[in-house]
């Protein structure tokens, strides 16, 4: 895979690569959709703090996350796990993990 | 050279201060990693009187403050602040900045990376005289407690109403006849209060938070462990990554920004690189334990090429592994690759998730208590 700037990826780093990018694109478009963000995907960086800080998101917008991602991914977050929501890449890590698993047990 | 009200009470045996940007800072008062462990484990008391503090009333300042900073002003509550920040003409980041709207004032509290001249310069060719703005940086002390505990310390010292008040928000409490404004705030990823003191008490209220930090098991600390603090909880750190890359959109911060707007300074450049699109980011990453290479200004390589840059560097005490932020082409940016490290056949290096830890102060809920 040649990417720009003339660097060239192997390919297990372009699997990756395309893997996680469609799981990160997927969540941002949704997550601007629900919570009706004045950003593009391309705004959001993936690291950007979900609660509190950085897109100062609260709890009602946490449950909207939430629903979030068990619409785009089919795949729920139990109640002990809210440290997930940190972060997109955060939740994007648990999304692929989950997929993981899902595809191991089918 | 600036120094701080608070100095003598930093002072003291393994005390370490430093210069930057003109101003004299407390970078330790012990080592980093007593420190680090502090505000994790209990709570640190750091003097941040550093920050370029202004009063501007509220009429003339709205206006002034939205036609000078990223942030939506207009759109803060009362009682509420906003966390943007201030760049210069070609929309490179001069200064991180907190705005609290305190009902018939705004107060700015502005981290800069240029000397005081330079802010000076920039605040009066923009209308500072004309808004009112009074500059509090020398008659005001800045502290800043942060830690897993440090809400305990706010309680016990302006009363448990201080524990209702959300992440980014102002009060101010009386203190011997005095005005303290307490802002909920903080980057480090625990719990945090900025305490704008007026030189008069200031020492006072060091005095009175000194003893009940350390009966809490915390300590005084230094900017030094605070910029591994924020790095480990990935709050923008301006003297860090933000000096040494300065471009916003690079670093991420356009949520700090409201690309409605088409008057705060910098606006027409940075609007300009967001319509090209960005083709670099900024990305953490991490070294095995006991790496010494993953260093500010490191290399980083892939199929024996560099492609990125490490901009920012830190140790961390929770995971007991180096950690950095690097400057990738947008291409390669993106969590969980490998790549070397200061040279094609250096150590290993991996971009992570970040944050990469789960802060303490994230699972406790003060509004429950």
């Amino acid at each position: 895979m040649l990417l720009k700037h003339g660097v060239t990826a192997p390919e297990p780093i372009s699997q990756s690569i395309a893997r996680r990018a469609l799981v990160i694109t997927t969540f941002k478009e949704e997550l601007i959709r629900r919570l009706n963000l004045p950003f593009t995907p391309e705004d959001l960086h993936e690291d950007i703090s979900l609660l509190g800080s950085g897109l100062g998101l609260d709890s009602l917008d946490a449950l909207e996350i939430i629903l979030c991602i068990e619409s785009c991914f089919k795949i729920k977050i139990p109640d002990e796990n809210i440290a997930v929501l940190r972060s997109i890449n955060t939740v994007v890590d648990f999304v692929i993990e989950q997929q993981e698993r899902k595809g191991v047990a089918a | 050279m600036r120094t701080s009200p608070l100095k003598d009470r930093f002072a003291g045996k393994g005390t370490v201060l430093r210069e930057r940007y003109g101003v004299e800072v407390v970078a330790r008062v012990a080592d980093k990693q007593t420190e680090c462990r502090a505000v994790r484990d209990t709570v640190g008391l750091t003097d941040f009187s550093f920050t370029r503090k202004y009063r501007i009333p509220a009429e003339q300042g709205l206006d002034f403050l939205d036609g000078l900073l990223a942030g939506n002003v207009p759109k803060v509550r009362f009682g509420r602040v906003l966390h943007t920040f201030l760049a210069d003409d070609d929309g490179l980041l001069v200064g991180d900045c907190y705005v609290a709207n305190n009902d018939e004032e705004f107060i700015l509290l502005c981290e800069s990376i240029v000397p005081d001249a330079e802010i000076d310069r920039v605040m009066q060719a923009h209308g500072a005289a004309a808004a009112g703005m009074e500059d509090l940086t020398t008659s005001h002390g800045l502290l800043s407690l942060d830690g897993f505990k440090a809400w305990e310390i706010a309680k016990e010292i302006f009363g448990a109403d201080v524990l209702g008040l959300p992440y980014l928000s102002i009060e101010v409490y009386p203190f011997q006849n005095q005005s303290v404004r307490l802002f909920r705030a903080g980057k480090t990823s625990e719990f945090g209060y900025l305490l704008l003191v007026p030189q008069a008490v200031a020492p006072a209220v060091f005095d009175t938070l000194a003893p009940a930090v350390e009966k809490c098991g915390g300590r005084r600390c230094g900017v030094d462990a605070h910029d591994d603090l924020r790095l480990e909880g990935r709050f923008f750190n301006i003297h860090a990554e933000g000096l040494r890359v300065r471009d916003p959109l690079v670093l991420g911060l356009q949520w700090m920004i409201d690309f409605d707007k088409d008057n705060f300074r910098g606006c027409e450049a940075i609007k300009r690189r967001r319509a090209q699109g960005i083709r670099k980011k900024i990305v953490g990453v991490a070294a095995e334990r006991g790496c010494d290479q993953l260093v500010t200004g490191a290399q980083i390589f892939h199929d024996g090429r560099a492609v990125a840059e490490v901009v920012a560097d830190a140790f961390s005490f929770v995971l007991e592994q180096p950690l950095g932020l690097a400057v990738f082409p947008a291409e390669l940016a993106y969590s969980g690759l490998s790549f070397r490290l200061a040279a094609a056949d250096g150590p290993s290096v991996r971009t992570i998730s970040m944050p990469p830890i789960m802060p303490k102060s994230l699972m406790v809920k003060l509004d429950e208590m």
